[in-house]
């Protein structure tokens, strides 16, 4: 479970109370620029960004935590424009993450390949540069297996749909709910119809720069009837 | 992260070995040479060769037009000549032994192999030469070196055992009056590596010298001469690590590469002299001069070097392509911090037709230190149909200095030449990336710089890969401010 109190991003966000359960999928909404992905980067811990008001994760406080700190306890971060690391592999860098011993990389690289190709990713992906010889689109996939391969409990996705091709978005759908489970937290940012249908989120967040209102689905479907304003 | 320990220097070679030497007073001048010449048993010719060099040294000065900023060495307080005592002309002394062991150096033949099986006979993959002040104390696998008729021994006894093969060759490539650190080296080199790769072999194994300073107040002039006759291979490996000591101990070395027709030397450095402390007190002053005479048709050498030591670095790997068709390549990671200096690149000079030469060079900079890299690629009138082409990176934290001087001439309309260069702090952005998936401050620095030096860790030997790899994580340890 992880508690936003009083939160504030100075510059971006203030007075921003939510709580995220677990075995929830939360979807978030907001205009362009509102601080939709400042939010899931404030959580991560991004060492640029101002904080104020507190963060509880399972009942303590990290605000002190260093973003691996937050990683290592589970919280996940899918970025909306992954940078790239010229020299790292895609597998290189899960190996790296995960400290794999030598022993688990077998079945950790044929866990991968499979993630890949039912992602319709080419076969050897496992070898390309990390999201340096990539399409957009296929960054976003790799951002997908990378939480899915991590031991993610607190998973933040920033619109992972978008550069998806139609059967990437199949996809998407598809392993994001197969991962779903009681004791994880799923949060998603979108402006995606087709995808907050496909994951049928418990809560929908409208974010707005000092405050939010909390729905269920259908707070979604008067978002994309009427626009942010009227809400 | 504090600043204090970022630039904190954690040298685990940094350790002296107590034990019984003979030495020359300190000083420099025709006695002392002439001296020298007689503790070595040298023949009149060699004798003349420093004599002669010492005259030219004395009418040169001291080179000032690099970036680097150093106190000048005192040439008359240093000691030209320190070696172990030994007991007898076979016997290393168990202080010595016990050095190269904990450097990780193998000497016993039985530990240098790595056990590949082909029928009964166990394949050897390292030959080792060591050195330890002024002198090779053992050299590994002579014996199965030479029935392939190769020979891999200290630079003295080639001169006893082959003198013809080392009056050829010694000075040929890089002549006394080149430079004044290879001149003072030409007059007072004590030992170093002599190989010869007969026509048409393939040397089984890598070579290896390892080089180790210990005695305080000497200076290390070692010279190393590599003959690869036609159609031969070798690769050749370097290490080198000295004592942490306040005083700052000087390195002048001079290397000397020869490919005949169709040969091939492939020489890789892993150079981690003492840098001197986080106040750029002490360290090794690196005064190198390396170069290669591709003589022969498409004869080839590379140069491979990762410099993460020594307070003051001067050195520019060069190949001289003179065979039609020859090639030459250096790729090079320097990496400086606290208040090291680099001033190091290479020379590609084409001669002959058809030559191509590679350069890549990754230089690395943080603390208050200055990473400079000093190319010059040169066609020369003849060299018809000459290719190039120069790749130079920096990466920079906090304040440090890189700088990129490539120096391009070129003679001949059908030559092509290509020069990319970058320069760049590290990235936020990447290290952010890489921590949100829980890799640790420095683990994310090591990816990123890793990944920055892939092109040329990819061209190591796979024993000193992994070796630079630990070294660089060594040498990054604690370095995001």
């Amino acid at each position: 479970m992880l508690k936003l109190i009083d939160f504030e991003i100075k510059n971006v966000l203030e007075n921003i109370n939510l709580t995220f359960e677990e075995g929830k999928t939360y979807v978030i909404m907001g205009s362009n620029g509102v601080g939709k992905s400042t939010l899931l980067h404030g959580i991560m811990g991004r060492p640029d960004l101002e904080i104020g008001g507190s963060i509880e994760y399972n009942g303590s406080e990290i605000n002190d935590l260093t973003t691996d700190e937050r990683a290592k306890l589970g919280i996940f971060v899918g970025f909306q424009s992954p940078t790239s690391i010229p020299g790292l592999s895609n597998f290189q860098f899960i190996k790296q993450s995960k400290k794999l011993k030598a022993v688990d990389i077998k079945s950790s690289l044929d866990k991968f390949k499979e993630l890949s190709v039912s992602l319709g990713l080419p076969t050897d992906w496992d070898k390309r540069n990390l999201n340096t010889d990539a399409s957009g689109g296929e960054k976003k996939k790799n951002e997908l297996i990378q939480m899915l391969m991590l031991n993610t409990k607190f998973a933040m996705l920033d619109e992972p749909d978008s550069g998806l091709d139609v059967d990437g978005i199949k996809s998407l759908i598809t392993q994001l709910n197969n991962w779903k489970n009681n004791n994880n937290t799923l949060v998603v940012v979108t402006h995606y119809e087709k995808l907050i249908q496909g994951l049928n989120p418990d809560s929908v967040v409208l974010l707005k720069k000092d405050n939010v209102t909390v729905g269920d689905k259908s707070l979604a479907d008067k978002i994309f009837s009427s626009g942010f304003e009227d809400v | 992260m504090s600043i204090d320990h970022l630039n904190k220097q954690n040298y685990k070679e940094g350790f002296i070995t107590d034990t019984d030497s003979v030495s020359l007073p300190p000083g420099l001048n025709e006695s002392i040479i002439s001296q020298l010449s007689k503790i070595k048993n040298e023949p009149q010719w060699l004798k003349d060769f420093r004599l002669k060099s010492f005259n030219y040294w004395k009418e040169m000065a001291e080179p000032n037009w690099s970036e680097l900023d150093y106190k000048q060495p005192d040439y008359q307080a240093l000691s030209y000549y320190s070696a172990p005592k030994k007991l007898n002309k076979d016997e290393i002394p168990q202080e010595i032994f016990d050095t190269f062991e904990k450097l990780g150096v193998p000497l016993h033949e039985r530990d240098a192999l790595l056990g590949i099986e082909k029928d009964t006979k166990i394949i050897p993959t390292v030959a080792v030469d060591a050195v330890f002040d002024s002198v090779s104390v053992a050299t590994t696998f002579k014996a199965e070196l030479e029935k392939h008729g190769i020979i891999f021994c200290s630079i003295s006894e080639a001169v006893q055992d082959y003198p013809e093969l080392v009056k050829k060759y010694l000075g040929s490539v890089v002549p006394p009056k080149d430079n004044y650190f290879a001149c003072l080296n030409s007059a007072v080199f004590t030992d170093g590596t002599f190989c010869y790769i007969p026509k048409g072999v393939r040397c089984p194994m890598e070579l290896n010298t390892y080089f180790r300073i210990n005695a305080r107040n000497t200076g290390q002039f070692e010279r190393t001469l590599i003959i690869a006759d036609e159609d031969s291979y070798v690769s050749y490996l370097e290490g080198c690590t000295a004592p942490a000591y306040d005083e700052n101990t000087l390195h002048a070395a001079v290397v000397e590469l020869v490919t005949l027709d169709n040969a091939e030397i492939k020489y890789s450095t892993v150079q981690n002299w003492y840098p001197g402390d986080e106040n750029g007190v002490g360290g090794v002053y690196n005064f190198v001069t390396k170069r290669a005479m591709c003589k022969g048709k498409n004869s080839k050498v590379s140069w491979t070097q990762v410099e993460t030591g020594s307070a003051v670095t001067w050195k520019y790997p060069s190949c001289i392509l003179k065979g039609d068709g020859s090639v030459g390549e250096f790729f090079s990671v320097a990496v400086t911090k606290g208040k090291q200096q680099a001033d190091t690149g290479t020379k590609m000079i084409h001669l002959g037709k058809n030559t191509k030469s590679t350069i890549i060079s990754k230089g690395i900079s943080f603390g208050d230190s200055t990473n400079t890299y000093r190319g010059m690629v040169k066609v020369n009138p003849g060299a018809h149909n000459a290719r190039n082409y120069t790749k130079c990176d920096s990466l920079m934290l906090q304040d440090s200095r890189a700088l990129t001087i490539p120096y391009v001439t070129c003679q001949n309309d059908s030559a092509i030449l290509e020069h990319e260069a970058s320069a760049g702090k590290i990235s936020e952005e990447q290290m952010y990336y890489l921590q949100s998936r829980g890799l640790s401050e420095d683990d994310a620095l090591n990816c990123v710089v890793n990944g920055f030096c892939k092109d040329v860790f990819q061209k190591l030997p796979l024993e000193f890969a992994a070796e630079a790899n630990s070294l660089l994580g060594v040498t990054l340890e604690g370095a995001v401010g």
